[in-house]
C-alpha cells in the first residue's frame, strides 16, 4: 500500500479516490464535519458532492489505473544494489538511477523548503515524494493506534431500519408467553429454600468471629478422682537424650576426633557409625544454622506416634550385687591352693595318675609308654615300667595289702605288681598275679570271647584281651572286682571282673548310648554307668535299673561318686560339671560353667568335703561340697579356687585330677608331662 | 491343628483379641489413614507391644481398647464432617456455582482440642511433664520462615513465636531457668516449674530451609495439638501470676521484633510505665532511627510506626483497666519472694546490679531470655531498646566480633559464652577468659553428670575450683563448709587408700624376700654362694623386672580369678545380665580412655608448639 500512496502524491491528484476508500456510504455525512477542520477540506469536500455509488466505483479503479513508474515487480532492491539502473519502465526501457544528493545539498533544501519534512523517499522508484498533510495526520492516527480518519465514529446511535410497528408482518408472530408476565414459580421456589435456610441460620452471612477459646483449663486439682487419667495406662515417651559435652559449639579438644578417628568412622556398619561428629567453632557468631533440625523433629514426632511402647524395668544394681554371697573362703579351709611339688619326669603328656590308698605313692601313666610310681613326699620316681604303648588310664587297687596297678595300655588291660610295700605284701601280689593256665575259652556261640585273661612274660602281670579298645578301669572298694568300659562293644561295653577268680562277665545288655565311664558305689552294691547322655544307677544284687539321672550335656566325659554315694558330679564335654543329689531328683541340683574346654576328670576327696574337675583349658578348680546328713538340707556348694600352672601342649590342657586319700592336697597331670602337687 | 486354632463360634482371646494390627484398626474405624495418623496424634494413642504377636512380627499393634477410645471420640466424625465439607466444595468449584462454594468456603467445620488436652493430662503437672517435646517442637516452628507460599501457613508460624515468647516471658519473670547450653543443633534450656525440669531446644536465629524428606502433614498435626496445649499451660501459668493472659502488647516493640522484651515488661509492670517507655522509646528512635534492624528483616518497622502510635493510642484506654490486677500482683510478688525456694533466690540474683548492652551481632532473643531470668538489666543495639550504648551503668557490653571500634573502659567486652556459663556456673565468672577476639574455653554441657562418666573435663574442674572459693568468700556457711570439708576428707582418703596399698605392697615384696631367702637356706645355698650369685642378679636387673611384672600379673589373676569364681554359681541368666553390664562398663571404660588418649594427645602437641 506504501508505494500506492505515493503514486496518488506524484500524480498531485486531490485525495478524493483515497478518502473515498475510506468512507463508506454509511459514514459519508459525519465526514463533512470532521474534516472540516482539516487544511486539505477543500479537495476533500470535493469528492462529498460525489454520490456515494460513485465514489465507491471511482476507488476501485483508481488500485487498477495506477501503475508505478518501475515494472521490477516484488523482488528484493538488493538486486539492484550494483547496478547503474534501479528497474524498467513500462516500455523496458532502464531507468538510471539518480545521483546521491550531497549531504549540504540535502541540508539546504531542508533549511529553503519549510515542505521538506514531509518528503520521503521512495527507494522503489527512487524519487522524492512529498506526502501531504492529510497523509501525514494518517499516518501520525495510524502511529497511534487509532483509525486512520478521524472522521470515522467507532460508536455511532443504532438505526434501527425495519420498521414493523404498523406494518402487516412483524418477524415472529407468536403472543407474548405468560411467564413473561409471571412471576418463576421455581425462582421463588429457591428463594423460598434460601430465605428458610437463611431464618433457620444453615446460611450465615457474617463470618464466623475469632473467638479466644483459652480459659483455665485446669482448675482446682483437688478432686483426684476426677483427674484420673481413663483407660488404659499411659506410658510415657522416653525423652530425648540430654546434650553432652560432645554436642557443644565448643566442645573441649578431647571431645573432638582426629581425623583418622573420622576416616574410621567410614569403615564401620551403618548402624554402628557415630551419628553426630563433634566441631569447633572459635566463636557463637560462626556457628551455622543446623541443616538436620527439621528432619530430627521429624523422626522425634515418628518415634512419639509410631515406635510401640511398652514398659521395661530397667535395673539400676550393682554388677557385683547379682553374684551371690558366698561363705567366707577362709572358713573352708583346708583345700588346696598352692604348687607344691612338681613331678617331673615323664617325656609325653600324662594321661592319667592314681594315688595309693595309704597315700604314699603315686602312679602314672603317660603317652611315652611308660608307667611310674612315685613317692609323693619327696616327688622321687620309685618304679618305672616300660609297657610298650599309651597309657590311658591307671587304677591303684584300693587295699593296702594288694600293691596292684590297673592300667589300659593300648586297646588292653594290664594289671601289675607295683612292687611297693613289705615283702610279704609282694609275694601275695605277685601270687594274685599268677594265672596257672589259659582261660577257658568259650567258643561256644562262635564269637570271640569278650576278655580273655593272658599272662604278660615281661612284666609279670596279666593282660586282659578285650575284643575292642577300652577306655575306662575302676576298682570296686573291696579290692577284688573291678570293671572296665569298651566303648564300641555295644551289648559287651561294661565290663565286670573278678581278681581272685580271674573271671569275667557283661551283666548289660542294652545301654541308652555309648558308655564313657562306668564305676562302682563307694559303699553299696550299686553300680553306676555314664552314657553320653545319662547317668544309670544299677542294682548289682538284684540286676535292675534303680534310677536314670539326666544330665542334659551333650557329652558326660567324666563321673565322680560323692563317698557318702548319694550324690554324684558329672564332668561334661562343653566344659559344664553338674551335681546330682540322687535323692533329690534326677535332674541336676546344680551346674557350674566354669570351665571354657572339655572337662576331663572330676574327683571327689575322700574326707575332706571337696571335689575338683580338670580341665583341657589348662586350669583345675576346687570346689568345696559339702553334703549335709540333714535330708532337708541342701548340699552347698562353694567355688574355691582356680588351679592354674600347666602349660598347654599340643591343645591339651590337664588330663587328670586326683585327691590325696587323706591330705586336702590335689594332683594334677598335665599334656606338659608334668604331674603337679598342689597343697593348702 | 494349627497352633492357633479357635472353633467356630468361639470368641478369640488373650493377645489374638486384645490386640489388633494398624490396618485392621484402620479398616474397624472406616477412616483413612491420613486420617487415623491424625487421630492417632492429637488423641495421643500409640502402639503397644504385646506379649505373643499372634499377627507376625513385622506389625504394628494397637491395643483394642485404644482403637475403640479413638472409635468414640466425636473427633472422628469432625473429621468425616471436614471430609464431607471438602468434597462439597469442590462439587461447587466444578459446577461453577462460586456463590455457594465460597460460602461453603467461609464456614468449614472446626474442632477444638481443649478438651483432648484435658483428657491426656488430667492435671497439670501432667501436662508439665510432657512438655519437653511440645516447647521443642514450637520453638522450633517459630524458627521457620514464615513466608506466604510455603508448606505452612505464615498464622501459625507467628502463632508458634508468640506461645514460644509467651512461655519464655513466663520462666523469665519467675526465674525459673536454671540450664542453658549452646550446641551445635541450638541451644537448650532446662527450666524448673512446679518442680517438674522441663528441658527444651531453641534452633539458632538463622533461616532454617524447608527440606523436602520430611512428612509436614504428620508435623503439623503434632503441632496443632502441641499449640493448644502450649496455649493453656501459658494460661494457667499466667493466671498463677496474677498476669492477663493474652497479653496486650506494644504493637511498637511488637513490630520491631522485640516481643519477649515488651512481654517481660508487660509482665513485670502494670500501665503507667508502659507509656513512660514509649517515650522514652520515641526518644531513641530519633538517634538509632539510622540503624537498620538486623533480625527478621523487618524493615516495615518504620511503616509502621504511624499504625503502631494509633494502636499506642487504643491501648491506653485499655491499660487501665489491668491496674487492679497489676497492684494485686505487687502485693502478691512481695509475698512471693518468701516462698521462693532457694535455688530461685540464687537463680535471681545472679545478675543483680549488672547491666548488659548487646551488641548486633549477638544472639538477642536468646540473651534478652537468659538475662533478666537470672535477675540482670539488658538492653540492645536497636529501636525501642530501654537504654543505649553510651549510658554509663553498663557493666558488660556482649559482642561477638574480633575487634570494637569504640571501647568505653568502665565496661567489660565479653563473648555471649560468658554468660551461658555463668548462669551454669551459677557465679561470676572472671571475664579474662571471654574476653573479645579470644578463643573462649570450651562450652561444657550442664546435664553431663561429670562422677557418673568417670571423666572431668579441665575447665569443669576450674569452675568447680571458682565456685568453690566463691563460695567460701560470699557465705561462710557452716553447711556448705561441711561439704567442703567432706570432699577435701574425701580425697584425703583416697589418697590414704592408695598410700596404704602402695605399703602393703612394699611389705608384700619385702615378706617375698624374707621367704625366698628362707627358702634358700632351707635349700641348703650358703651365703658365700648367694653372694657369688648376687652378681649375676644384679646384672640381670631386667628379668628381675620381668619376675615382678610377672608377680604384678599373677596378682591381677588372682584378683580375675576371685571375681570369676563366683560367677560359676549365678544361673545363666544371671551371668547373662552380668556379662552384659560388664561390656556395658567396659565400653564406658573405653571411651573415657578415649578422651584420656586425646587429651594427653592435645596436651603434648600444645606444649610442643609452645617450645
Amino acid at each position: 500500500m506504501g508505494h500506492s500512496d505515493g503514486e496518488h502524491q506524484l500524480e498531485g491528484d486531490d485525495l478524493s479516490a483515497d478518502d473515498a476508500s475510506w468512507s463508506d456510504g454509511v459514514w459519508s455525512e459525519d465526514d463533512d464535519e470532521g474534516s472540516g477542520s482539516g487544511s486539505g477540506s477543500g479537495s476533500g469536500s470535493g469528492s462529498d458532492a460525489d454520490s456515494d455509488e460513485a465514489a465507491a466505483e471511482e476507488s476501485d479503479s483508481s488500485e487498477d489505473e495506477v501503475a508505478p513508474r518501475n515494472t521490477v515487480g516484488d523482488v528484493p532492491l538488493e538486486w539492484y544494489k550494483e547496478e547503474e539502473h534501479i528497474g524498467y519502465d513500462i516500455d523496458g526501457r532502464k531507468i538510471k538511477k539518480r545521483d546521491r544528493e550531497g549531504r549540504i545539498e540535502a541540508y539546504l533544501k531542508n533549511a529553503d523548503d519549510a515542505k521538506n519534512w514531509r518528503k520521503i523517499y521512495d527507494e522503489y522508484n527512487d524519487e522524492e515524494v512529498q506526502i501531504t498533510k492529510e497523509e501525514a495526520k494518517i499516518i501520525s492516527r495510524l502511529l497511534k493506534g487509532k483509525t486512520p480518519h478521524g472522521n470515522v465514529d467507532p460508536y455511532p446511535d443504532y438505526v434501527d431500519w425495519f420498521e414493523y410497528e404498523d406494518k402487516g408482518h412483524p418477524l415472529s408472530s407468536a403472543p407474548e408467553p405468560k411467564r413473561r408476565f409471571v412471576p418463576s414459580k421455581w425462582e421463588q421456589k429457591k428463594v423460598v429454600k434460601l430465605v428458610r435456610a437463611i431464618r433457620n441460620g444453615w446460611i450465615k452471612f457474617d463470618k464466623p468471629k475469632e473467638e479466644n477459646n483459652l480459659y483455665l483449663l485446669w482448675g482446682d486439682e483437688t478432686d483426684t478422682a476426677e483427674n484420673k487419667r481413663h483407660g488404659l495406662s499411659y506410658i510415657p515417651a522416653p525423652k530425648p537424650n540430654l546434650p553432652g559435652h560432645e554436642e557443644s559449639y565448643n566442645p573441649s579438644v578431647e571431645f573432638i576426633p582426629t581425623q583418622e578417628e573420622i576416616d574410621s568412622y567410614q569403615l564401620m556398619y551403618e548402624e554402628d557409625r557415630p551419628k553426630f561428629i563433634p566441631k569447633r567453632f572459635e566463636c557463637l557468631r560462626s556457628v551455622p544454622a543446623y541443616e538436620k533440625a527439621l528432619r530430627e523433629g521429624f523422626d522425634r514426632c515418628l518415634d512419639l506416634y509410631l515406635c510401640p511402647r511398652t514398659r521395661k524395668k530397667r535395673i539400676n544394681i550393682d554388677p557385683e550385687s547379682l553374684k551371690p554371697k558366698l561363705p567366707s573362703k577362709k572358713d573352708l579351709r583346708p583345700y588346696p591352693k598352692t604348687c607344691y611339688l612338681e613331678f617331673k619326669g615323664h617325656m609325653g603328656p600324662v594321661t592319667s595318675i592314681s594315688v595309693e590308698i595309704t597315700g604314699q605313692w603315686l602312679a602314672s601313666g603317660s603317652c611315652d609308654g611308660t608307667i611310674r610310681v612315685w613317692e609323693v613326699e619327696t616327688g622321687r620316681c620309685a618304679k618305672v615300667w616300660n609297657v610298650g604303648g599309651d597309657v590311658r588310664r591307671i587304677a591303684w587297687n584300693p587295699l593296702p595289702e594288694r600293691p596292684i596297678l590297673a592300667a589300659i595300655v593300648g586297646h588292653d588291660l594290664l594289671l601289675i605288681n607295683a612292687e611297693v610295700g613289705s615283702e610279704e605284701v609282694q609275694m601275695r601280689a605277685k601270687e594274685l598275679l599268677k594265672i596257672d593256665e589259659m582261660a577257658p575259652q568259650d567258643n561256644t556261640d562262635g564269637k570271640k570271647p569278650a576278655v580273655r585273661w593272658m599272662k604278660h612274660e615281661k612284666l609279670d602281670g596279666i593282660t586282659l584281651i578285650h575284643h575292642k579298645a577300652v577306655s575306662n578301669v575302676e576298682w570296686h572298694f573291696k579290692g577284688d572286682y573291678f570293671t572296665t568300659v569298651v566303648p564300641s562293644g555295644d551289648t559287651r561295653a561294661v565290663l565286670l571282673h573278678q581278681l581272685t577268680k580271674k573271671h569275667s562277665h557283661h551283666p548289660f545288655r542294652k545301654l541308652p548310648g555309648l558308655p564313657v565311664a562306668a564305676t562302682f558305689h563307694p559303699t553299696q552294691k550299686m553300680f553306676f554307668v555314664a552314657t553320653k547322655k545319662f547317668v544309670q544307677v544299677y542294682d548289682l544284687q538284684k540286676a535292675q535299673l534303680v534310677k536314670k539321672l539326666e544330665s542334659g550335656f551333650r557329652e558326660i566325659s567324666s563321673i565322680s561318686i560323692h563317698p557318702g554315694g548319694d550324690n554324684v558330679i558329672v564332668g561334661s564335654k562343653d566344659g559344664k560339671l553338674c551335681w546330682f543329689d540322687t535323692d533329690l531328683s534326677t535332674r541336676p541340683y546344680k551346674a557350674l560353667k566354669i570351665h571354657s574346654k572339655d572337662i576331663t576328670n572330676v574327683t571327689f576327696h575322700r574326707k575332706y568335703p571337696l571335689f575338683a574337675s580338670s580341665s583341657e583349658d589348662c586350669t583345675a578348680y576346687v570346689c568345696h561340697g559339702m553334703v549335709y546328713s540333714d535330708l532337708n538340707q541342701n548340699p552347698l556348694i562353694v567355688p574355691l579356687e582356680i588351679l592354674r600352672g600347666h602349660s598347654s601342649s599340643d591343645g591339651r590342657g590337664v588330663l587328670d585330677c586326683k585327691f590325696h586319700p587323706k591330705q586336702p592336697w590335689l594332683f594334677t597331670a598335665g599334656a606338659d608331662s608334668v604331674i603337679r602337687l598342689y597343697c593348702d | 491343628m494349627p497352633k492357633h486354632f479357635r472353633p467356630a463360634g468361639k470368641k478369640k482371646e488373650g493377645n489374638a483379641a486384645k490386640y489388633i494390627t494398624r490396618t485392621k484398626a484402620v479398616n474397624y474405624l472406616q477412616v483413612s489413614l491420613a486420617i487415623f495418623r491424625k487421630l492417632c496424634i492429637l488423641k495421643g494413642v500409640f502402639p503397644r507391644q504385646p506379649k505373643k504377636k499372634v499377627e507376625g512380627n513385622h506389625k504394628t499393634y494397637y491395643h483394642m481398647k485404644d482403637i475403640a477410645f479413638l472409635a468414640h471420640d466425636p473427633l472422628i466424625e469432625k473429621f468425616r464432617q471436614i471430609k464431607v465439607h471438602r468434597k462439597k466444595v469442590k462439587k461447587a468449584i466444578a459446577k461453577k456455582n462460586r456463590d455457594l462454594a465460597d460460602r461453603l468456603l467461609n464456614r468449614p467445620p472446626t474442632y477444638k482440642l481443649d478438651r483432648l488436652v484435658l483428657e491426656r493430662y488430667p492435671t497439670f503437672v501432667d501436662a508439665l511433664r510432657d512438655l519437653d517435646d511440645c516447647l521443642t517442637m514450637v520453638h522450633l516452628f517459630a524458627a521457620l520462615p514464615a513466608v506466604d507460599g510455603e508448606r505452612i501457613e505464615v498464622k501459625r508460624i507467628h502463632n508458634c513465636r508468640r506461645l514460644s515468647h509467651e512461655w519464655q516471658a513466663y520462666i523469665s519473670r519467675t526465674h525459673a531457668l536454671r540450664k542453658t547450653f549452646i550446641s551445635v543443633k541450638g541451644i537448650y534450656y532446662q527450666a524448673e516449674v512446679q518442680g517438674q525440669k522441663i528441658t527444651w531446644l531453641t534452633p539458632h536465629a538463622l533461616q532454617q530451609v524447608l527440606t523436602d524428606d520430611v512428612d509436614f502433614n504428620v508435623m503439623l498435626s503434632f503441632l496443632e495439638f502441641y499449640e493448644t496445649l502450649l496455649g493453656f499451660v501459658n494460661f494457667k501459668l499466667y493466671h498463677s501470676i496474677n498476669v492477663n493472659y493474652p497479653p496486650i502488647l506494644d504493637p511498637r516493640l511488637e513490630a520491631l521484633a522485640a516481643e519477649l522484651y515488651a512481654l517481660c515488661r508487660y509482665m513485670s509492670t502494670g500501665s503507667g510505665r508502659v507509656i513512660g517507655n514509649s517515650e522514652s522509646g520515641g526518644v531513641n528512635e530519633k538517634e538509632s532511627g539510622a540503624i537498620k534492624e538486623n533480625e527478621d528483616g523487618n524493615n516495615k518497622a518504620s511503616a509502621k510506626t504511624d499504625e503502631s502510635e494509633l494502636r499506642l493510642a487504643q491501648l491506653q484506654h485499655q491499660l487501665p483497666s489491668n491496674e487492679p490486677g497489676a497492684l494485686m500482683h505487687l502485693v502478691e510478688e512481695s509475698t512471693a519472694v518468701d516462698t521462693d525456694d532457694d535455688e530461685t533466690k540464687e537463680c535471681k540474683s545472679l545478675f543483680k546490679n549488672l547491666k548488659f548492652y548487646l551488641s548486633r551481632e549477638v544472639p538477642r532473643e536468646s540473651l534478652l531470655f537468659i538475662i533478666p531470668a537470672f535477675g540482670g538489666t539488658v538492653s540492645w543495639e536497636g529501636e525501642g531498646a530501654p537504654f543505649n550504648e553510651i549510658d554509663e551503668d553498663i557493666t558488660h557490653q556482649i559482642v561477638d566480633r574480633p575487634t570494637q571500634s569504640h571501647v568505653f573502659l568502665s565496661r567489660e567486652y565479653v563473648q555471649p559464652q560468658w554468660v551461658f556459663d555463668c548462669v551454669n556456673a551459677r557465679i561470676i565468672l572472671p571475664t579474662d577468659g571471654y574476653l573479645v577476639g579470644r578463643v573462649p574455653p570450651p562450652h561444657l554441657s550442664p546435664f553431663v553428670d561429670n562422677d557418673a562418666e568417670g571423666y572431668i573435663p579441665e575447665y569443669a574442674e576450674t569452675i568447680k575450683r571458682l565456685q568453690a572459693a566463691a563460695r567460701n568468700e560470699v557465705l561462710p556457711l557452716p553447711g556448705d563448709e561441711d561439704l567442703d570439708n567432706s570432699l577435701v576428707a574425701a580425697m584425703m582418703d583416697r589418697t590414704e587408700s592408695n598410700e596404704t596399698a602402695e605399703k602393703k605392697r612394699k611389705l608384700e615384696m619385702l615378706e617375698k624376700q624374707y621367704h625366698d631367702e628362707l627358702k634358700m637356706e632351707i635349700d641348703g645355698v650358703t651365703f658365700s654362694k648367694l653372694s657369688n650369685e648376687k652378681p649375676d642378679k644384679s646384672q640381670d636387673t631386667m628379668d628381675k623386672d620381668d619376675a615382678k611384672s610377672d608377680h604384678e600379673d599373677e596378682k591381677k589373676q588372682a584378683e580375675k580369678d576371685n571375681d570369676d569364681i563366683s560367677t560359676a554359681l549365678m544361673s545363666r541368666r544371671k551371668r547373662g545380665l552380668y556379662k552384659a553390664m560388664e561390656i556395658g562398663r567396659e565400653r564406658k571404660q573405653d571411651k573415657v580412655e578415649l578422651l584420656k588418649k586425646r587429651k594427653k594427645n592435645a596436651d603434648s602437641s600444645a606444649s610442643a608448639k609452645r617450645r
